[in-house]
């Protein structure tokens, strides 16, 4: 039945649409229809990031007037700044750990929702539910529970575990924050993965079994490939958020104890909106931008070898 | 046609005049920004309408938003030009946000004002370098509240005015036991306490000078009360400020130090009986600093002579008795004070005889620039050093090498 299907699909798929060729008229038709988005975007994207550019270029303090103070932002952050690699380096371990966790993770409870016979979508829903809560809200929770003397210690005391608390510890701080993350945004990636799985076409895992794999091999050779586009796109936008980690460690840690938790995220709001040094913050900005531009554009270098497009 | 250019001519006069006569009666409403939630609502309201009942002609509206958010917002406001004609301030921010507010020196002279009808540590908080910018409503002195069931129960007596940090180290040990602590540190307590105890974070040149021995031996016994002795728990870097009011709130310690600011309302949530005492002075003389709230002009404001105005009334001895009986504020008008002493505070024991001494022993608040940025440090990195990861002058070189 599916293989008809598969085939009436397949023959019926090139279909060769006569190609349109829009003439101007249309083109300031489309214009006038874009302009409205257009300029929300011109208005509320394109000239901040402009104003930020310039802004990183000068001294302003947020009351006062600027003055232009050429690269000395630049210079300051990657010379003088004593914090400077500290909040690269956890920049970074946050990213990579958080990433690699939150894939598998994500992959793991797709398939293992993929697989039930009943409850798939209660399963995607309950796993969803924390995409939706507000980010902040969730921190928040997550941080009384982890506060000296919280539930969190109380269990540990319970359970005679010799764990101290999470947020003082200058090594453990970061993990609480890894975990209230994945928490909060393994359901995204879940919902998106399985959707993927679920549009693996039946018919290939059903050959490859009569041909004897096991269903190991069916995960990494046949669902695993096929879904590797997907997996590509989560793996892009988790990347590019976790780098912009803020709002956890902004209700959490506040960057401490000490700086064991200070993100460029965080750092750029303790310049900017605690320390009033917009110039200075605009010009982290900037690396953090450059910093996401070159590891994204690594990415897509590296798909080439591991994502599979099927045409 | 002559005659048309003359009833022109007669009309513009008209017209010219009827305007001049319209402005001296001019409304002018003028808008007050405030931090504060929707229950102050009312008694704020209360307040502006005294300035309506005084001056017909001038509506104040009260704008409120929540503590964090309004310091955030204030500066957002003032370089869009938003800001409100007038503006909220507390002492401690002075040094960072005098830019926004007009000076009220040239009104206070023109105007004959009082200044010293008001407490004077907090018209000095109100001012940067000597210039006016804005008059308080209330002032108060760090102070040790403690709960006054748990130290009866222990059998401790009630600390006295002039105890010293050893008679606090005493009582916080012997108060703590299990999950129970003597003590709740917060982060402040590094700047007032210290300052108690006759140690100062600055130079002379008015400069961050956090690892001079005084200071570092200073923050090194309050280290010591949570590191060594255990008799306070630590504190978390994300919830410095406010934890261990939580705490001293649930019974779970039993001392905090806090402000009258929120004596009150600390006593209406707790189910036991709170007293004050000054800060434990040192082997030195006591000495206190004081914080308090006002309101000033703001410098972009287009009414400044109505918004000067308005402020005497938001800041007179009426406003005062309203604010003070409510419990609202420890007014910064001296006369006033009583309100709240003999009204709102009237079952808090020690109240009066520990803020009339922490008055007579108050001492300057130093503050620079740099002010915010060493508060969020010290909640930053401070519980490195109370949790033993490091020492306490490693923590304070530290801080001190990110400070400017």
């Amino acid at each position: 039945m599916t293989l008809i299907e598969d085939t009436a699909v397949a023959t019926s798929a090139p279909v060769t649409r006569p190609r349109r060729r829009s003439g101007p008229r249309e083109g300031r038709t489309a214009f006038f229809f874009l302009l409205p988005s257009l300029l929300g975007v011109i208005l509320f994207l394109v000239l901040p990031i402009i104003a930020s550019l310039v802004l990183s270029f000068t001294n302003w303090k947020l009351l006062g007037k600027p003055a232009f103070v050429g690269f000395q932002n630049y210079v300051r952050l990657f010379t003088a700044d004593p914090q400077f690699w500290t909040v690269l380096r956890n920049t970074l371990f946050f990213t990579a750990e958080y990433l690699v966790l939150n894939i598998i993770i994500s992959v793991g409870l797709a398939t293992w929702i993929a697989s039930l016979k009943r409850g798939q979508r209660w399963f995607r829903v309950v796993f969803f539910l924390p995409t939706f809560t507000p980010g902040i809200a969730v921190a928040i929770v997550w941080m009384l529970i982890f506060a000296p003397g919280g539930f969190f210690d109380f269990i540990m005391k319970s359970l005679s575990l010799g764990v101290p608390n999470l947020l003082t510890d200058q090594t453990l701080a970061m993990q609480a924050v890894i975990i209230v993350s994945l928490w909060a945004n393994v359901g995204y990636n879940t919902v998106l993965f399985n959707a993927a799985l679920d549009m693996v076409p039946p018919s290939y895992l059903e050959a490859a079994k009569i041909d004897g794999a096991s269903a190991w091999d069916r995960f990494w050779k046949i669902r695993l490939p096929l879904i590797s586009p997907t997996l590509f796109f989560g793996t892009v936008m988790t990347a590019i958020t976790s780098l912009q980690v803020f709002d956890q460690i902004y209700v959490m840690t506040r960057g401490g104890p000490g700086n064991a938790t200070a993100t460029l995220g965080y750092a750029i709001y303790q310049r900017g909106f605690q320390n009033f040094q917009m110039g200075y913050a605009s010009s982290i900005a900037w690396v953090m931008f450059a910093l996401i531009m070159a590891l994204t554009a690594l990415q897509f270098w590296l798909q080439r070898k591991w994502v599979h497009y099927d045409n | 046609m002559k005659f048309t250019h003359a009833l022109a001519a007669l009309a513009l006069a008209g017209t010219a005049i009827l305007s001049t006569a319209s402005y001296a009666q001019e409304q002018v409403n003028l808008t007050w920004q405030m931090w504060g939630d929707e229950k102050d609502t009312p008694l704020f309201q209360s307040l502006a309408d005294l300035v309506t009942a005084e001056y017909p002609n001038i509506k104040v509206t009260p704008q409120f938003s929540g503590w964090t958010d309004y310091w955030t917002r204030l500066p957002v406001l003032a370089s869009s030009g938003q800001i409100a004609d007038l503006v909220a301030m507390q002492s401690m921010r002075m040094p960072s946000f005098y830019g926004v507010l007009e000076p009220l020196d040239s009104f206070i002279a023109a105007d004959n004002f009082d200044k010293s009808a008001f407490e004077s540590s907090i018209i000095s908080g109100l001012s940067h370098e000597g210039v006016q910018y804005a008059l308080p409503y209330d002032v108060g002195p760090w102070l040790m509240f403690y709960n006054r069931d748990k130290f009866a129960a222990a059998g401790i007596a009630e600390p006295k005015p002039d105890w010293t940090f050893d008679d606090f180290k005493a009582a916080a040990e012997k108060l703590t036991s299990g999950d129970d602590y003597g003590y709740a540190v917060q982060a402040f307590d590094f700047v007032a306490q210290p300052i108690a105890l006759g140690a100062e974070y600055f130079n002379d040149g008015n400069q961050f000078d956090l690892t001079n021995p005084g200071y570092e031996a200073a923050v090194g016994k309050l280290v010591d009360l949570v590191a060594v002795a255990k008799a306070s728990p630590v504190f978390a870097s994300g919830a410095g400020a406010q934890t261990g009011s939580g705490r001293f709130a649930a019974g779970n310690a039993a001392m905090v130090i806090d402000g009258p600011w929120s004596l009150l309302t600390t006593q209406a949530s707790v189910g036991f009986k709170v007293g004050v005492a000054p800060l434990p002075r040192g082997d030195g003389p006591s000495r206190y600093i004081t914080a308090g709230s006002g309101w000033g002009i703001s410098a972009a404001s287009q009414h400044k002579d109505e918004a000067f105005k308005a402020l005497k009334v938001l800041t007179g001895p009426k406003a005062a008795e309203i604010l003070a009986s409510a419990g609202r504020a420890l007014p910064g008008r001296l006369a006033e004070q009583k309100f709240w002493y003999d009204v709102a505070a009237k079952d808090i024991a020690g109240a009066r005889e520990t803020l009339q001494y922490s008055f007579e022993h108050s001492t300057p608040f130093r503050l620079n620039e740099s002010w915010n940025e060493f508060e969020n440090l010290l909640t930053q990195y401070l519980p490195l050093a109370l949790n033993g990861d490091n020492t306490t002058d490693a923590v304070l070189a530290d801080i001190q090498s990110q400070l400017p």
